[in-house]
């Protein structure tokens, strides 16, 4: 964080102290830390910066008042700081967000629904149609996962893979459930590859809870929902015209060499389907460099699709 | 030597409780900690300082002291400052927290500052604590919401395009944030919030309206190939059963016994051509002829290409 950055933030948590403190006389201390997020030695620091601030003439009578009696926390003569600032517009979007997506998830309660709308209608009225968040679906099997994962059970999933656009049945260990970029995660070991993987739980097309119970591995591996290499990946050198570099937002790839008339990528995959079908929607954007595997993969699939479209 | 933070809060103070605006000459004269400066380094800490009191969400104004508009003063009028009371319940204010503590957006816990000033966060009752993050950065993501909120146009970066918008709404979708709103001949545009760089607002507030019956909700049950730049036309595509359920899935359609015949509305070609094939030879696209004429240009395009 930079030093204006941490600056904001001290600023910003002193001003939603004080309205706090104003309006619930003698805070309990132990309630302030935990509300606010404060050490003991960061509010300290807080109070006796706010006891040296005031009015111009800075006397005595200028300043405010601040400081903690026994196990109190007070604050006085800071009659301008009744209110906290109104939010910031990235502060108002993580709220409102943040609610709206616990919502989407299926784990909304009435109550939550109340909070968001009132919310909205006081902070940021135009949010009720400016504002849309989707994080999740499949809340049915989410959830099971998670009942699976809480007590060791194995699963039976029959699943579409991401890499290379197939369908597999597998027995699975989960581990842990989790989302992030708006989708869930199983992840766990894979008895089929005997390893460990990660599954998008909307591709799980079907979902069957054993009673097998398993071995859960003593620390679990961070999870990871990118792409990582392995020793047995295929890859392929394909150069892209300038019309087809969305790829590089898209694909997991490594740029070589960029030209203004093109941009030469290296891109690793499981298998060569996923290049092969990237090449032929391609069409003409693009140029197979090298890879021997993906050239010969391109060759089948497109006489294949040559013969459906002829 | 007095602290940026305290220097900060008396500039505050001084600006809440001055009833006319304030010449940055009485700023330095009158608030602690501006003394003993020399003109340059006076204007580098007071432009600083006003930089943290909007980043605080401090509505700072710069306004003429004079109908000739030679003299300027700062002011912050107080009922702006203050955040709206929403009337939270203690149970909302729980609810809230819980999600706020669940949700990040860009790595960052950016709702548990938004609850701060509405009077700190709750202790969560008994709830399992997931972890998702909306991603995306929050800095383009809060200035893009503010500009739709005081409904101000913007312009950015779109992946080496100079790019002008008045913005409606955001939305997040499938791991992505768009931005909707109008181009400068009106037409409705959507860009991918993580594609945007060098964002700036341009326009005053309330320069553009918001077309009635709005609403960023519609954005989201859109399929990538449904927005775009062609004219739409439906194709009929037809997926073998090994791949019906999934593409079933993708359109939000019942999921069929065997294989599926769909009829999917296209505006972007390119999209809808790029998802076709992800499913290789195991689907077809039956009609117009156009699409599978186009279909089958790319792939001897690629063959000649790869070979």
């Amino acid at each position: 964080m930079s030093t204006s950055s941490r600056t904001v933030s001290r600023l910003s948590r002193i001003l939603a102290l004080i309205p706090f403190v104003l309006e619930n006389e003698s805070a309990d201390v132990a309630e302030i830390l935990e509300r606010f997020g404060y050490t003991e030695a960061q509010l300290t620091k807080d109070l006796n910066t706010v006891f040296v601030c005031g009015l111009p003439g800075y006397g005595p009578g200028d300043l405010m008042e601040a400081y903690i009696d026994e196990d109190a926390v007070v604050i006085d003569a800071a009659d301008y700081f009744i209110r906290a600032p109104r939010l910031t517009p990235t502060e108002a979007l993580g709220l409102l967000a943040a609610g709206m997506a616990v919502i989407g998830a299926g784990e909304s309660t009435a109550t939550l629904e109340s909070a968001v709308a009132k919310l909205t209608k006081a902070v940021m009225p135009e949010a009720e149609t400016s504002l849309a968040v989707d994080l999740l679906d499949e809340t049915a099997n989410t959830s099971r996962l998670r009942e699976a994962a809480a007590e060791s059970k194995v699963v039976k999933i029959v699943y579409r893979s991401v890499g290379k656009e197939e369908t597999t049945s597998r027995e699975v260990e989960p581990w842990s459930v989790f989302a992030t970029l708006g989708r869930w995660y199983v992840t766990g070991h894979c008895r089929l590859v005997d390893d460990e993987r990660t599954f998008r739980v909307d591709r799980i097309r079907e979902l069957e809870l054993t009673d097998e119970v398993f071995q859960r591995p003593e620390s679990i591996p961070e999870p990871g929902v990118g792409y990582s290499p392995s020793p047995g990946d295929v890859t392929c050198e394909i150069e892209l015209l300038p019309s087809a570099t969305w790829v590089l937002d898209y694909y997991p790839v490594e740029t070589l060499r960029e030209t203004k008339r093109s941009t030469i990528i290296k891109f690793l995959s499981p298998d060569a389907e996923v290049p092969a079908r990237l090449l032929l929607r391609l069409g003409a954007d693009a140029k197979l460099r090298k890879g021997e595997e993906v050239a010969a993969r391109v060759a089948a699939l497109g006489s294949e699709l040559a013969s459906i479209y002829q | 030597m007095q602290s940026v933070v305290e220097r900060v809060l008396n500039l505050l103070i001084f600006l809440l409780e001055s009833p006319t605006p304030v010449t940055a000459d009485e700023v330095r004269n009158t608030v602690a900690g501006y003394g003993g400066q020399t003109d340059e380094a006076f204007h580098r800490m007071f432009e600083r300082d006003k930089d943290v009191l909007r980043r605080l969400g401090v509505p700072l104004k710069r306004e003429a002291l004079d109908v000739w508009e030679v003299d300027f003063g700062y002011t912050v009028n107080p009922d702006e400052y203050a955040v709206p009371d929403p009337g939270l319940t203690q149970e909302e204010r729980v609810a809230l927290s819980v999600a706020a503590r669940m949700v990040r957006l860009g790595g960052s816990h950016v709702g548990l500052d938004a609850l701060l000033k509405l009077g700190g966060i709750e202790r969560g009752v008994g709830i399992e604590p997931l972890g998702a993050d909306l991603g995306a950065e929050a800095e383009t993501l809060g200035a893009l919401f503010g500009a739709i909120t005081e409904r101000r146009p913007v312009e950015f970066d779109y992946r080496g395009n100079e790019r002008a918008l008045s913005p409606y709404g955001i939305a997040h979708r499938r791991g992505h944030w768009y931005v909707v709103g109008a181009a400068a001949g009106g037409e409705e545009r959507v860009y991918r919030v993580d594609r945007i760089s060098q964002l700036s607002v341009t326009g005053e507030p309330q320069s553009f309206e918001k077309p009635a019956g709005f609403d960023a909700r519609t954005i989201m049950d859109r399929q990538p190939w449904e927005a775009g730049p062609d004219a739409e036309i439906e194709a009929k595509v037809r997926f073998e059963e090994d791949v019906s359920w999934w593409a079933a899935r993708t359109l939000g359609l019942e999921e069929p016994k065997g294989e599926l015949v769909a009829s999917i509305p296209v505006a972007n070609r390119d999209a809808f051509i790029g998802w076709v094939l992800s499913f290789g030879a195991a689907a077809e696209v039956v009609e117009p002829a156009e699409i599978r004429a186009e279909i089958l240009a790319r792939v001897l395009a690629a063959q000649e290409g790869s070979s």
